[in-house]
């Protein structure tokens, strides 16, 4: 899954760009950007065993705790804004996406879908959905703020947040026809690539 | 670890920042490692304010340098891979050109006559030593507090020098309330009667309890409230090893036995020139603001700060580490828990050194 959204998110990275990464876990995605696509990348992380990983890496790491804000980084002029995996954990996400796009252009988001057909299996059963790809119990979980890649879509729409590029991958991180004909029941994680309108 | 200390003499002078001019000086400088052939390997680590040359290994009396829980054979600067070397800053009183020398012109100690000198100065003048020893760059020059103000300067003043720079606990300029506390220092040492203007050598005597009284304010400033109340409560000294009859809490007991020992081994004219240097340093000086001082910086940089320092607080680190990412420098920052305020910059602890040594070596 990680290697399929690392060749997505490449893909809609331009060149010698600057680029953030919020939640940017042990810097790998970075890594391979700089490699690939000559960036200048920065990191945002809050576990310090990650921040590690980074620096080991030699990706330039910032800790902080996204929730506290993103404003800091407002300044600085980077082209695209990266947030994989994170935004449910957020404690306000609609601020969150609405700041990315201050401080870029573009915005490449992540997130896992609730509306998952196994996701419903579960709901309709009576539990809190526990899948592979949302392993933890509801209270164990980070993840304050799922969605379905509905709710995302119209959020995006309220905030006039317009979605330049989308893809939907399934359980095996494979893209298919059947998975984009019906993503908000068939897909766990949507990948958008965001513009402000 | 292969150690070798040295005093190493510099005879055509410097230039201060000040306008004033040394017309000659010397530094001790210690070395820990060895310098590969390429001389690709040397890391310049600056101290802080009562610091000195000796920053690792023991000392004759088995006293530990300075950083010696960092500096080291398989430690985070790592002394098998790097050629470490830190030298007494110029103005100090550990056998580098200070207060305490002998000025050649009148033949007494300098005293009161010694000049302001700066971060800045510190910086030439190790890039001084740097050319003597024909290094042509510092793999990482890295310190912290006033050390780390070094590591900073090192950045902006000499771009193609160096490669890596480490700021810890430290900030581009000092703040208010450093200043007010460091003026507080200052002031215990001039109203001591032993004092004479600076001039206590030429007299024959020290102002100790006034360097004895700085340090001990000092001393409250490098710890955190937190780390003082665990270590010392309220409980009370023991009568048997009281150093003084009027003592009645461990703490007092404590910074009175700290700034006494203090008070035996440093000069007050370094303790009021280190100070100054400290207070009189801002990064953004001569340009317009720090975003432009960062302008031409190189160096990859690694800002840590601690959460218990209320000296340097993290966000004067992180400041820094927005200014140099509106640059475009590769930067990073990190802040750490730190049990001991703002001296945390001063003990390992596994995450502080994984990160460094990780920085170094990437």
């Amino acid at each position: 899954m990680a290697k399929k959204l690392t060749k997505i998110i490449t893909a809609w990275v331009p060149k010698d760009s600057k680029v953030i990464d919020f939640g940017c876990g042990d810097g790998s995605l970075l890594k391979e950007l700089m490699k690939t696509k000559k960036i200048l990348g920065y990191g945002v992380e809050i576990n310090n065993k990650k921040i590690e990983e980074c620096i080991a890496k030699g990706v330039p790491v910032i800790k902080q705790d996204i929730d506290k804000g993103l404003h800091e980084f407002e300044s600085s002029n980077f082209d695209v804004s990266i947030m994989a995996r994170s935004i449910q954990c957020l404690k306000d996400p609609s601020l969150a996406l609405n700041r990315m796009l201050k401080l870029s252009k573009r915005c490449v988001v992540t997130l896992p879908n609730l509306g998952y057909w196994k996701c419903r299996i579960n709901l309709a059963s009576g539990k809190m959905p526990v899948t592979p790809e949302l392993p933890s119990s509801w209270y164990e979980t980070e993840n304050i703020h799922l969605c379905t890649i509905e709710d995302f879509e119209s959020l995006c729409k309220k905030e006039r947040i317009k979605i330049k590029d989308k893809v939907f991958l399934d359980s095996r991180g494979k893209q298919s026809t059947l998975v984009s004909m019906s993503p908000n029941l068939l897909a766990t994680e949507g990948v958008y690539l965001l513009e402000k309108e | 670890m292969k150690t070798r200390t040295e005093l190493m003499s510099f005879p055509d002078g410097i230039d201060l920042e000040s306008g004033d001019r040394l017309d000659t000086f010397e530094l001790m400088v210690e070395s820990y490692g060895e310098l590969n052939e390429s001389k690709t390997n040397a890391v310049l680590v600056c101290h802080a304010f009562s610091g000195n040359h000796f920053a690792a290994g023991k000392n004759n009396d088995n006293e530990k340098g300075w950083w010696d829980q960092l500096i080291g054979p398989d430690k985070a600067i790592d002394t098998n891979k790097f050629y470490v070397i830190c030298c007494n800053n110029l103005g100090g009183c550990s056998g580098s050109t200070g207060p305490k020398s002998i000025d050649s012109k009148t033949s007494k100690a300098y005293g009161s006559n010694f000049p302001q000198v700066s971060v800045s100065d510190w910086v030439n003048s190790q890039k001084m030593l740097m050319d003597k020893l024909n290094i042509s760059s510092w793999e990482m020059v890295l310190g912290g507090s006033l050390g780390g103000m070094q590591a900073l300067q090192w950045s902006i003043a000499y771009p193609n020098k160096i490669k890596k720079a480490g700021i810890f606990a430290a900030a581009a300029k000092s703040s208010t309330q450093n200043i007010a506390m460091n003026e507080v220092a200052r002031e215990s040492i001039r109203k001591d009667q032993n004092f004479h203007e600076g001039d206590y050598i030429e007299q024959g005597v020290i102002p100790k309890n006034g360097i004895k009284t700085a340090r001990m304010l000092g001393h409250i400033t490098y710890l955190s409230e937190k780390h003082m109340d665990s270590r010392f409560g309220r409980k009370f000294q023991d009568d048997d090893s009281k150093v003084d009859q009027d003592v009645d809490f461990e703490v007092e007991n404590y910074l009175q036995y700290k700034g006494e020992k203090f008070s035996e081994v440093f000069d007050a004219n370094t303790y009021i020139l280190m100070t100054k240097a400290m207070d009189g340093y801002d990064a953004a000086g001569k340009f317009n603001g720090l975003e432009n001082a960062l302008e031409g910086v190189t160096a990859e940089l690694l800002i840590i700060g601690f959460y218990s320092d209320w000296l340097y607080p993290p966000q004067r680190g992180k400041e820094i580490q927005i200014a140099a990412m509106n640059n475009n420098i590769k930067s990073s920052y990190v802040v750490l828990e730190g049990e001991h305020g703002h001296d945390s910059f001063l003990f390992h602890n596994d995450q502080y050194s994984q990160i460094i040594s990780k920085f170094i070596q990437s």
